[in-house]
Parts: structure tokens; C-alpha cells; sequence
């Protein structure tokens, strides 16, 4: 195998792309979080609070890998918690929600829309402002935010949000509308950080819902999303871990400018979302990244490179969801080498 | 109105959801002296039975089965007091629970549901299970089947340390272990020794019947 050193910087590859001039190989970001902290001797926990620690971790992980976009994401439930959502913080591992809010319709008034500095949301602040200094002229910055069906659905609880689709639609469309608002706060201040928003949409997945419900409780909301976004000016992707073959086509629909996609066979995404977005996807981070070995990870990696070869408008070679704490960095390092050395089509 | 018309309609109504519907029709079950246990294996599970099936083709989802068998167990709280104690034969026991430092459930409630709602017993330990509690559980139970849950890769190795848990123990053969949660994979049931993986919670309850009963 032979591995081809770059000759762009990130941010001149990313540039290249958009402006539709040739890039050196195909462009690759693993999605890797969290997990950063660790090259820096920290905790997730450190990583969820101190926007110092999150840019810190994310420049050691970028110097050692040199993928092609740093991103911000500390856990799914953030945007809930600056709702009013409590979460509960262990050492090293994502906060999570293990109370919800809303336990029935008369606590909606404990929440509220999320505003610029509620919550944990002026740690990404922090973070931005630093990796602006830091690294923004070499790669773009985005941050990873969960939309408003997985945010509402915190607040109230999976399962009660799941049945409240059909026993209290009503209440659903009332706590979509709150996390709606809430987010769309949130995107304009990653904006004016000049960094690119990122829909995370877990539980809006075809594992949970199907494509009908994701019609009615996932698709508006979120097509409301990537409307501000491109209003501002953005580019903005949208994430749904989990299986997605029946509603990828949905989630183009929302007009998000790049398809993240985990459990979804590329052919069907080529066939679906071609010609109107970027597909991102899809090695599994549970599987080849976290057991390898390194043979194993490279020969994927040329598998979806070559499915994918000739999309239009373009396929960016990542993780179907994120790289959790026990995947090893060799392996990560080795989906970046698979990209170096079997992502160069013609080029 | 004849048995089996009967128990068609409980499957249908179950099925389409209508709750209010199962119930008033297993109140007709008692008043036409139907035999409990009739009622519940050929109306109420086998109406659930297609429901998993329909699970099973991604034609129903999550929010279908629940709501499912939430009427399922409406008609069951109907009949349930007059079933005769040993009617239903000996059930299979299944412990299940989502291993030690994880606290996602929907996977594992949609698995016990299933499983409850095909007749087997469940012993269900919940979230954030300490990994000793599953051998404790299934050898106080006599369970037939130790069922282990995780959404996060993290955690997945609290599995293995059950089955050698089981295996230290020289219960190992006692039980089958079933695994399953977004990361798991049949590589990882191989890796670990564990007995039976499946992807989704209907094909689960369908594998665990065919260890037990061969």
C-alpha cells in the first residue's frame, strides 16, 4: 500500500471541493470527538465543561491525524440541558440524562428556549475562540448538535416521547417547537464563530420511527434548521445514526448540503440522495474501527471509497457515528491512511 | 360468536392498535366461558406475533409496538385473573438487563416486551446493571436465558465478564446467553462465547424459542 503524503492543508482540500477544483485525495473525517481528550491527559468530563480542555484536545488530535474537520460534540443531551434538562456527569463519559424533565404536560413550563449562554453552550464558545486563534487557518470547525426530535425526546424520555406520538401528538409537537427555537439559537452563534453546524438526529432514526413519523415529528423541525442555516450563509450536514435506508431520501429532502449516515448501504444512498448532497459515511466505528485490525480497516475503507467513486456531488469518507473512548488511535490513524492511499481516484 | 372469529378479532384489533377494542372483546371471551388460555396464546399472542412480524419487515417500528402491546396487556389484565394456574405450561425464563455502566434501555424494554408478550417469563433487572446481578438473578430465577443489552461500545465488555463469570462458576452450561445493543455484532458473540446475537428484538424472542424447545 502505498501511502501518498497530502499536499493540500485541510482547509485548502475542503476550499478545493466547494469551488469544484481537483483536491489531492478524497476528503476524510473521522468522527472523533470526545475521545480527543485523552491525548491530552484529561477527562471527558473536563472535556464537557472546559472549552480550554475541548480545544486543547481537539489541536493534539488534529496535529496527530490531520483529518479534514474538527468537531465539536460533547454529548447528545446538551442542548435539553440548556433547556432546563439536568444531566448527570460521570468522569469519562458523555453526560447524560437520567432524570427527564417532562413528566407530564404540566411540566412544560420547567423549560424553556435555549438562549446564547444557557446551559454548558458558552464551553463550545470558549473552544471556538481558542481553535479560531489556533487552527482555523488550516482546517474547518464545526460543532455537532442533537436536533429537536432527539432533544425533545430527552426532555420527556425516549419511550414516553415514543408513545406520545401517537397517545399526545400534541404535547411531541409542543416540546419539538421548544427545542426548535432552542437549537436555531444555538446555530446563529456557531455561525457567527464561522464554524459549520451539524444536525445530530439519533433517535429520529429508522431504528426507532419509520418514515412516516419521520415526516410528521422529525422533518419539518429539522428542514427549519437547515433553512436558517443556509440563510446565514452555512453549509450544514445532517447526521442520523443507526439505520437510515428508508429516509435518507427524506433527510435530502431537507435540503441539508451533506448526508451523514451510519447503517445505510451506499449504494442505496448513492441511488437516493445523488446529485443533491454529500454523502459522509459510513465505516463502523463499533466493528473495524474499534476491533481492526489495521488490514481489515483499510480494506472497508476501499470498499466504500470505490462504491462511491465518481458520486456526484461528492463522498467524504468518515465513521457512521462517533469513535467512542476504546477505539484505539492506531485504528484511527489507519482510516486516515486507507484515505491517503486508496483515496486519490485520479488525481 | 364463534371461537376462532373471536380470537381473529383480538389479533386484528391488537394489531391495528385499538386498545379499547381488545379489552371490550376479551370481556366477551369470559362471558362466552372461552378458555383463558385460548384467548391469550391464540388472540392475544398471536396478535403480537404479527406485530413482531411486521416489526420484523420494518413496517412497524417502535412507536407501533408499544402501543401495541400496550393493548395487548389491557386485554391480558382482563383475563389474566381467570387463567388456571397451570394452563399455560411451563414458560421459558429469561433474565435481561443493560449491562453495568450504560443507562440506554429502549433496546432491551422493546426486547423484553417482545419476549413477554410471546408467553416467556421476564426477570428484568434494567439499566445500569452490576455484572454479578445477572448470574445471581438467573441462578435465584432458574432462567433458561441470560439476555444482555448495551447501546455503547464501552461497555460491551461487562458481556464478557458475565459469561466468565458463568464460567468460573461452573454454571456456564446452565444457560444460554443471548447479546445484542447498536454496537454488538454476531463477531462479537463469537469473540466473547456468547450463544445467540440477533439484530432485532423479534428475530430474539423467535431464536431464544427454537434453543430452548430445539
Amino acid at each position: 500500500m502505498e501511502r501518498r503524503a497530502d499536499l493540500l492543508t485541510p482547509k485548502e482540500r475542503v476550499g478545493a471541493f466547494l469551488s469544484g477544483e481537483a483536491v489531492d485525495r478524497i476528503i476524510t473525517m473521522p468522527i472523533v470527538t470526545a475521545n480527543t481528550v485523552h491525548l491530552i491527559g484529561k477527562t471527558v468530563k473536563e472535556f464537557q465543561l472546559d472549552g480550554e480542555v475541548m480545544a486543547k484536545a481537539h489541536m493534539a488530535a488534529f496535529e496527530k491525524f490531520g483529518y479534514d474537520l474538527v468537531y465539536l460534540f460533547t454529548n447528545c443531551s446538551y442542548v435539553a440541558e440548556a433547556m432546563g434538562q439536568k444531566l448527570v456527569y460521570s468522569i469519562d463519559e458523555p453526560a447524560n440524562c437520567d432524570d427527564p424533565i417532562i413528566k407530564s404536560r404540566a411540566d412544560l413550563d420547567k423549560v424553556k428556549v435555549a438562549t446564547k449562554d444557557d446551559g454548558q453552550l458558552p464551553v463550545y464558545y470558549d473552544a471556538l475562540e481558542i481553535l479560531n486563534q489556533e487552527l482555523a487557518d488550516q482546517v474547518f470547525l464545526s460543532v455537532c448538535f442533537s436536533g429537536p426530535l432527539t432533544t425533545a425526546a430527552t426532555l420527556r424520555g425516549t419511550e414516553r416521547f415514543v408513545r406520545d406520538t401517537y397517545k399526545d401528538p400534541d404535547l411531541c409537537h409542543k416540546l419539538l417547537r421548544l427545542a426548535t427555537d432552542s437549537c436555531k439559537n444555538f446555530i446563529k452563534e456557531i455561525v457567527s464563530y464561522e464554524a459549520m453546524p451539524i444536525i445530530l438526529e439519533p433517535i429520529a432514526s429508522g431504528s426507532l420511527f419509520s418514515p412516516k413519523m419521520f415526516k410528521e415529528f422529525a422533518f419539518p423541525y429539522n428542514k427549519e434548521l437547515v433553512d436558517l442555516a443556509h440563510e446565514l450563509g452555512a453549509l450544514i450536514p445532517f447526521h442520523i445514526c443507526g439505520k437510515t435506508h428508508k429516509i435518507v431520501d427524506l433527510m435530502a429532502d431537507t435540503g441539508a448540503d451533506v448526508i451523514s449516515i451510519d447503517q445505510c448501504d451506499l449504494e442505496i444512498a448513492r441511488e437516493k440522495v445523488g446529485g443533491r448532497a454529500v454523502v459522509l459515511g459510513n465505516i463502523n466505528p463499533a466493528d473495524e474501527l474499534l476491533f481492526g485490525p489495521v488490514e481489515r480497516i483499510y480494506k472497508v475503507c476501499k470498499e466504500a471509497i470505490d462504491k462511491m467513486e465518481g458520486y456526484t456531488p461528492g463522498f467524504f469518507l468518515s465513521t457512521g457515528c462517533e469513535t467512542s473512548n476504546e477505539v484505539p488511535m492506531e485504528h484511527i490513524e489507519a482510516f486516515m491512511d486507507a484515505a491517503r492511499s486508496y483515496g486519490t481516484y485520479d488525481y | 360468536m364463534e371461537k376462532s372469529k373471536l380470537f381473529e378479532k383480538i389479533s386484528g384489533s391488537l394489531i391495528e392498535m385499538e386498545e379499547d377494542k381488545v379489552v371490550e372483546l376479551c370481556k366477551k371471551s369470559l362471558e362466552l366461558n372461552i378458555p383463558v388460555y385460548e384467548t391469550i396464546t391464540s388472540g392475544l399472542i398471536a396478535g403480537m406475533d404479527e406485530v413482531g412480524r411486521l416489526y420484523e419487515e420494518e413496517e412497524y417500528f417502535l412507536p407501533e409496538v408499544l402501543i401495541c402491546s400496550d393493548a395487548m396487556k389491557a386485554g391480558l389484565d382482563v383475563v389474566k385473573p381467570y387463567l388456571k394456574a397451570d394452563d399455560m405450561g411451563k414458560p421459558i425464563k429469561v433474565v435481561i438487563g443493560v449491562v453495568e455502566g450504560d443507562t440506554h434501555d429502549i433496546g432491551k424494554n422493546l426486547v423484553g416486551i417482545m419476549m413477554e408478550t410471546s408467553g416467556i417469563e421476564v426477570y428484568d433487572l434494567g439499566r445500569d446493571v452490576p455484572l454479578d446481578k445477572f448470574v445471581k438473578k438467573a441462578e435465584e430465577v432458574e432462567a433458561d436465558i441470560i439476555g444482555m443489552s448495551t447501546l455503547m461500545t464501552t461497555t460491551m465488555d461487562g458481556m464478557r465478564t458475565v459469561i466468565e463469570k458463568l464460567e468460573a462458576e461452573n454454571i456456564r452450561n446452565k444457560y444460554k446467553v443471548l447479546i445484542g445493543g447498536g454496537p454488538i455484532s454476531q463477531k462479537f458473540a463469537d469473540m466473547i462465547g456468547a450463544d445467540l446475537y440477533t439484530k432485532d428484538a423479534n428475530s430474539a424472542v423467535r431464536e431464544i424459542k427454537k434453543i430452548v424447545w430445539g
